[in-house]
């Protein structure tokens, strides 16, 4: 199945979107470094949904939108897009950076959606853990802190070294520091208000999680009144990259019980 | 030619770290040797002026051994009470790196009317690492260099009380006292890597433009773009507005001083520039325009750089008095420049006392048709 791509005007914002699949709409966010690929995993979701996968501004080759400050902007905008798209209800399923701004959106309108599932998210500080600094990081120890099974970063890799790919990556990246960069990769705000949460809500994560461990976790669990934790054993932060078949079957269960 | 003497501080070691900015740890520093240090420095920058340099610079940087003035108004400040006649510049103080840049504001000023008027004022945006040590997000970093500069200037020229209200600074009340001493406000310079929105700023505000440890021809290239944004400005830039900078070695003779440079050049690039890739262009730092320029036509990193690429390329200066006159003519006829601007290292404190001796006495005397010009009238305001 080939996604359909198309780009829509949000507010002035330009958004790039892969679609694919029938069902109920299902609105994938994804990580850092993820923007605009169509991977196995969203593959697998579009057998049993209407995937609709936009591609963050700035990533993925997108144009930057400058008047994004913070991650609530982030938030607004797919909000934004959900009423372009005239989408009343959505599954939410969103990945690491994804995850993040999937959890803003849901303590902001948690009755917009179905079900919501958070892979690995990061976005609320979490006692005695701090996010290792990956801008601070070479490329090998980024793939070192992110893979549990590095083999599954090269499907991330970007297709060339040519200058036009190196400013998109360097465009991609400051994209992400814009709203990540201090705080790092959490909002302050955000833990207090996941309370809000009414969406029956999955956490998926990988065992292996170096950049948001375990312990993140179940302070998301603790947080999030209806929520389940179902953890990968062979994954790191990027479950849906290392374990698409095994993550995607579970999230697909989950947002089918949740309609029910 | 005017002549300012160039400080970084550094604290020389050799270690085995991939970077000597950010994760250098601090467990190197001895405390007790910084100490010998930092006198010993500030004496050189005094000596300076007692030998003729009209001017001396301090300058700013985080968190590594390169450098080890953080707060270089801390350094301004202890020279002003020691020095009576050169200008004092602080090049610069890193405006984005700053919660609070009229804070910045009040320091010059202070320091200017202590020093009777001496203070030239660098503004800088802070090089990479520095939003790293700093955790400033380099996203912003030019965004609050124009707001803070424009904050900066205006509490200097303006009477206060009035309110300030910008994207990332807000004040009910700018009233800074003490106002400066210099009118308008003391001469701003520019030192900056050469990115075309800096160089168009800097010359349509007349303020000089200076770019360190750049090889001479990117240097030229440069300056002869910043000379074109004063012409489309209305104005030919004055030679004071660009300055030739790099480091100069002198002996008695060139064998001498070829030595000598080696191992103080080379510690600079290789180990002092030394740092993780991530560092150099922290994300959003650099516009897309001249992150192609530096993609396109990629620059080697310092610490590919050989002895011979460094003396070749015009990163330094070694030489006799003679070959050092003779370099320093060519360097300043091609960047059409006015101010030498340079630090020295022989090795030693005693050994750097001898050789800024001898660059005064047989180097400096041949520059000074324009000994009766004071180079801060007409530019840098």
């Amino acid at each position: 199945m080939t996604p359909v791509t198309s780009e829509l005007d949000v507010r002035g914002t330009p958004v790039r979107l892969q679609r694919a699949g029938d069902g109920a709409p299902l609105l994938f966010l994804h990580g850092a470094g993820a923007g605009g690929r169509w991977l196995s995993f969203q593959q697998a979701l579009a057998q049993r949904f209407d995937v609709i996968a936009p591609t963050h501004p700035g990533h993925g080759g997108s144009p930057a939108a400058e008047w994004i400050e913070d991650i609530s902007d982030l938030a607004f905008h797919y909000l934004d897009l959900l009423d372009a798209l005239k989408l009343d209800r959505v599954h939410l399923v969103g990945a690491s950076l994804g995850g993040w701004i999937a959890a803003e959106i849901a303590v902001m309108a948690s009755h917009r959606l179905s079900s919501l599932a958070l892979i690995d998210p990061v976005g609320i500080k979490v006692d005695g853990w701090i996010y290792p600094f990956i801008f601070g990081m070479d490329l090998p120890q980024v793939v070192a802190t992110v893979f549990h099974r590095p083999e599954a970063a090269m499907a991330l890799a970007p297709k060339d070294q040519s200058v036009d790919t190196l400013v998109e990556l360097y465009r991609q990246n400051a994209a992400m520091a814009r709203v990540a960069w201090n705080p790092y990769l959490y909002d302050p705000r955000l833990r207090r208000r996941l309370a809000r949460i009414a969406a029956p809500t999955l956490l998926a994560w990988g065992e292996h999680d170096r950049l948001a461990p375990l312990v993140c976790a179940e302070a998301w669990r603790k947080e999030i009144p209806n929520s389940r934790l179902v953890t990968f054993s062979h994954s790191g932060h990027v479950p849906h990259l290392e374990e698409p078949a095994a993550v995607a079957a579970v999230v697909i269960e989950f947002c089918q019980a949740a309609r029910s | 030619m005017k002549f300012y003497y160039f400080h970084l501080m550094p604290y020389v070691i050799d270690h085995g770290e991939p970077s000597s900015w950010v994760t250098l740890s601090n467990r190197h520093y001895d405390p007790a040797v910084g100490h010998t240090l930092y006198h010993q420095y500030l004496d050189q920058l005094e000596y300076a002026e007692k030998l003729g340099w009209d001017g001396i610079c301090v300058n700013e940087h985080h968190q590594n051994c390169y450098g080890t003035m953080p707060s270089p108004n801390v350094m301004a400040a202890m020279l002003v009470r020691r020095t009576s006649r050169a200008k004092i510049a602080i090049l610069g103080n890193g405006l984005p790196l700053r919660e609070n840049p009229l804070r910045i504001a009040e320091e010059i000023a202070m320091l200017d009317v202590v020093s009777g008027g001496r203070v030239i004022s660098g503004f800088v945006r802070g090089i990479g690492p520095e939003y790293f040590s700093l955790a400033v997000n380099p996203t912003h970093s030019r965004e609050r260099f124009y707001e803070a500069a424009e904050l900066i200037l205006r509490a200097w020229t303006e009477e206060g009380p009035f309110p300030f209200d910008g994207r990332f600074y807000r004040y009910p009340y700018v009233n800074p006292w003490p106002r400066p001493l210099q009118k308008p406000h003391p001469p701003v310079w520019c030192p900056s890597q050469g990115s075309s929105e800096t160089v168009e700023w800097a010359a349509q505000r007349r303020f000089p433009y200076l770019m360190v440890f750049t090889p001479i021809k990117r240097i030229a290239q440069i300056y002869g773009e910043y000379r074109e944004a004063c012409q489309r400005f209305g104005y030919t830039a004055s030679p004071y507005q660009l300055t030739v900078n790099l480091p100069i070695v002198v002996a008695e003779n060139d064998a001498k001083a070829r030595e000598i440079a080696q191992a103080s050049a080379l510690w600079v690039y290789h180990v002092g520039l030394r740092m993780l890739p991530p560092f150099y262009q922290p994300p959003g730092y650099t516009t897309e325009p001249s992150l192609r320029r530096v993609l396109t036509n990629r620059p080697k990193l310092p610490t590919e750089l050989t002895f011979e690429e460094l003396e070749d390329g015009g990163y330094i200066i070694c030489g006799s008095p003679a070959t050092v006159r003779d370099k320093l003519r060519v360097f300043a006829d091609e960047l059409r420049a006015g101010i030498v601007c340079s630090g020295m290292n022989g090795g030693s404190h005693e050994a750097t006392l001898e050789m800024m001796e001898l660059f005064a006495r047989e180097v400096m005397p041949h520059f000074r048709e324009d000994a009766n010009v004071d180079e801060t009238v007409g530019v840098g305001r």
